[in-house]
């Protein structure tokens, strides 16, 4: 009996002492490997480092988005992330590791992480709310004094990003610095599309005005047996998904007046909702929906689906649809797999989306709503330990040399260049397969394609669509950004009463506006107003209030 | 050394192994269930990320501010009335179901069919919501659900199941009875073997039919199950599932279909405010708490033996 309470006794012991190994068995290996590492390329040091290079050897941990592509590789070790780290630890003696975070959790993921104290050295999001409330929590590092002492090592960050970026979210009071922005190289939102065979058949030429936009649904409708024949029924004139600020945006914003934009504070107060929802004359818009939906020209069942859902591009995909509103280069994603592609193979080899603009506003100009030049928000956990390292990192990503390779990849393998220079994109497999298109989520600083040249790049994002008649991207890249207007960014720090409150205000608006949209006409005015005043109640006034009275605190 | 010390060290002798096994689960509850617990603090406290629980700052209003903010918010206030109507409707309409398919199934007389249909009616069971709510939509979209497309052909109107709020109850409910029905009534059908066969004869001879029978063997024998599982259900009155009410969602109906579990989604977890999220949980776990003891003291006094 003894025996068994001894054995029971000493497996307790060895549990317990594993347990508490737990913590610490992680550094015993990688000091063992760092010291191996920075033995090796002591001798070799030197010779082509770039200013800033540390004489022995540092260790970062870099996150990267995991997309988890079919046919993909391993987002956090392959071709290019092997470019980066032999990069790094040859120009600054660092040597990287990267943390893979998934895509379409990335907040969900970055809150353990955090919590945890095992987030990555290098952190990057797309949603500024989060790294406001980490760094309310004291757990973001402040940028400000680092960049201005390693300022002269920076030159490719800065050249690349620019001060307004780099300073875009600096406290205006204490000149706290939580995230640099990174560049949307090529700022693009959204395009109006139409089926460009259907106007053919109908003898039909493009819109270019509300009316006669709405003259083609109408023609769509009744002429639905000549261009569906047997799917008839199947007819959606103009499709809908229930993020309607998005998938009717150029329509609705037609209806906001020149004037709104032209008074700097009435739109920066007005400026919370990205969708534009609090604009003048907004509402306008959403009835000129809501008389389309009761006319037939909407998709009915449009409500039920959630935004992003399959089932919505299938209706497109299977070229049952007339006109829609989306992201810009929208039908021509995704190569094989593209709008394009499946509409060809499903409804006829002369079936295409023609970019098209035809929503003028008061002032009769096709103005275009984008958004300011910024994309993920970088910043550094308070466990970050190598700071230095870590903005040496962000420097070497935004060198032109360095982020270009990782944009289009090996010539013959990822592209081919055409006699004028003109890069285009060939589909590849294998280990050098980008997990992204033009590796977005490795070169963390920049979102679009820049060959270092204007014209160039132009003309490669054109061919940058597998399968797509370069026609067609052309026109979309030309109209989308045609007349737009870029707002101006107005930096008043932190505006309390929008704390937290982004996710119930949007699902907020796009309750209100699915409910408005599909609303019987008489009762379309009574249901929009008590939504807005909901809207308005629940959040959205106090939000108003303190971003006019924080506008005339900063800028009068 | 006194006999007592003697008698207990003679006890632990012979019973000391039993007692070992005994630490396993109560380490596990100690552990799991106890010691996390203490992070019910946050409710009271103004949540840090790099905080320890113990070092959080407690919240205004004597550490009830995010009480007296989920209360004051109308969305939370909706939510609440929501999830009692629901749970509500799920106890009257779905708590019975069970105790009548297993009656049903009890009076089959060919067992192979019986088996058939007990296989079929747990399949749902095993179905997630989010699959649930791809078939919803496959048969109840308005122009492309197959329900409607079939009453049309056949000339009746389109029924709105998911796109009115009236409809989209009664088909939130169906669904919910459609998914369980199966797998609760498992417990049922267990209880029926355990009543007595001669109960049965001895009530034919006196003249029973079979609806006699039903009526005074049956539903007896199943008396102490049914209110076993009817006080566990009160328990769960404003306890609210997430994936069912968020997977059968839509804009349309989000007056009626936005429960406790989605406002915490949506306001709490995806706006980071997690001290509000921690306040409205510990307040319906209190409220379920209340409503269990209530019942179970109710069951008592009707002379049932309740759950403790």
């Amino acid at each position: 009996m003894k025996r068994v309470l001894l054995v029971l006794l000493a497996c307790l012991v060895v549990a317990m002492s594993l347990a508490a190994c737990g913590s610490g068995d992680s550094a015993a290996p990688s000091t063992s490997q760092g010291s191996a590492v920075s033995s090796g390329t002591a001798d070799a040091s030197n010779a082509q480092g770039l200013p800033g290079r540390f004489a022995e050897t540092k260790k970062i941990t870099v996150e990267v988005f995991d997309r988890a592509v079919d046919g993909g590789t391993k987002a956090e070790d392959n071709f290019y992330t092997n470019f980066i780290k032999e990069g790094m630890l040859r120009d600054y003696n660092v040597e990287v590791t990267f943390v893979p975070v998934p895509r379409w959790t990335e907040t969900e993921q970055m809150n353990n992480l955090l919590a945890a104290g095992t987030a990555p050295d290098v952190c990057l999001t797309y949603s500024y709310p989060t790294v406001q409330t980490y760094a309310n929590m004291g757990g973001i590092v402040d940028l400000a004094p680092l960049l201005e002492s390693n300022k002269d090592k920076l030159t490719d960050l800065y050249s690349l990003l620019g001060e307004e970026n780099i300073n875009w979210n600096k406290d205006p009071d204490k000149g706290t610095i939580w995230a640099i922005e990174s560049m949307l190289f090529q700022n693009k939102r959204i395009n109006t599309f139409v089926r460009e065979d259907w106007l053919k058949k109908l003898n039909m030429a493009e819109p270019t005005t509300l009316e006669e936009f709405e003259t083609m649904l109408k023609a769509f409708k009744d002429n639905a047996s000549t261009l569906l024949g047997a799917n008839a029924n199947k007819m959606i004139p103009f499709l809908l998904s229930v993020d309607i600020g998005w998938t009717a945006d150029h329509l609705l914003t037609s209806f906001i007046p020149n004037s709104f934009t032209d008074s700097e504070k009435e739109y920066f107060a007005n400026n919370f909702d990205d969708r534009h929802l609090l604009a003048t004359g907004y509402k306008n818009g959403v009835k000129k929906l809501n008389e389309w939906y009761n006319a037939g020209l909407v998709w009915k069942d449009f409500p039920l689906y959630p935004a992003g859902d399959k089932n919505i591009d299938n209706q497109m995909k299977a070229g049952y649809v007339g006109a829609f509103i989306h992201n810009w280069d929208y039908p021509y994603r995704n190569g094989d797999d593209s709008i394009a592609a499946n509409i060809k193979k499903l409804a006829g080899a002369d079936a295409a989306y023609v970019a098209i603009e035809t929503f003028k506003n008061d002032a009769g100009v096709y103005k275009k709503f984008l958004s300011a030049p910024i994309d993920r928000k970088i910043f550094f956990p308070s466990t970050n330990k190598e700071t230095e390292a870590s903005l040496l990192y962000l420097n070497w990503i935004s060198k032109l040399d360095n982020r270009k390779f990782l944009q289009i990849g090996e010539e013959g393998v990822t592209h081919e260049v055409l006699p004028d220079g003109i890069i285009k994109s060939i589909a590849t497999t294998g280990e050098k397969f980008m997990n992204s298109p033009y590796n977005i989520d490795y070169t963390m600083t920049i979102n679009g394609l820049d060959l270092g040249d204007k014209d160039l790049t132009t003309k490669s994002v054109a061919l940058g669509y597998a399968g797509v008649e370069p026609k067609y991207v052309q026109k979309a890249y030309e109209l989308t950004s045609k007349d737009a207007f870029i707002e101006k960014h107005i930096n008043v720090g932190p505006i309390k009463s929008e704390e937290g409150m982004g996710p119930a205000l949007k699902e907020k608006r796009d309750n209100m506006l699915v409910q408005s949209v599909t609303a019987k006409p008489e009762k379309f005015d009574s249901i929009f107003d008590s939504g807005m005043k909901d809207y308005l109640a629940s959040g959205g006034k106090a939000i108003i209030d303190e971003r006019a009275a924080a506008y005339d605190k900063y800028h009068k | 050394m006194s006999e007592n010390t003697q008698k207990l060290i003679n006890y632990l002798k012979r019973y000391w192994t039993l007692y070992l096994l005994l630490v396993l689960p109560i380490a596990y509850f100690f552990i799991f269930r106890y010691i996390p617990m203490t992070y019910i603090q946050i409710a009271f406290k103004k949540y840090s990320i790099v905080k320890s629980v113990w070092e959080m700052p407690w919240a205004d209003s004597n550490g009830f501010e995010y009480f007296i903010k989920a209360f004051s918010n109308a969305d939370f206030l909706y939510a609440l009335r929501n999830t009692i109507s629901l749970n509500l409707l799920d106890l009257v309409i779905g708590f019975p179901a069970p105790i009548i398919l297993a009656l049903l199934l009890n009076e089959l007389a060919f067992v192979k069919f019986k088996r058939l249909t007990q296989t079929v009616a747990y399949m749902p069971h095993f179905l997630s919501w989010i699959i649930i709510s791809g078939i919803a939509l496959q048969l109840f979209a308005p122009s492309t659900g197959l329900a409607n497309i079939m009453l049309n052909s056949l000339g009746f109107e389109t029924i709105p199941f998911l796109n009115d709020p009236k409809h989209w109850i009664a088909t939130y409910i169906l669904l919910g009875v459609w998914q369980s029905v199966g797998w609760n009534s498992i417990i049922y059908l267990a209880a029926l073997t355990g009543i007595n066969p001669e109960l049965y004869e001895a009530a034919s001879i006196d003249g029973a039919g079979r609806f006699k029978k039903m009526w005074h063997v049956t539903l007896p024998g199943l008396r102490s199950t049914i209110i076993v599982l009817l006080i566990m259900n009160l328990g769960r009155i404003l306890g609210s599932e997430f994936d069912r009410p968020y997977a059968l969602r839509n804009p349309l109906v989000d007056n009626v279909s936005n429960v406790i579990s989605t406002f915490v989604y949506t306001n709490g977890i995806r706006g980071l405010q997690f001290s509000l999220t921690t306040a409205v949980g510990l307040f319906q776990s209190v409220v379920c708490v209340v409503f269990l003891i209530g019942a179970n003291s109710l069951a008592k006094k009707f002379g049932e033996r309740g759950i403790w």
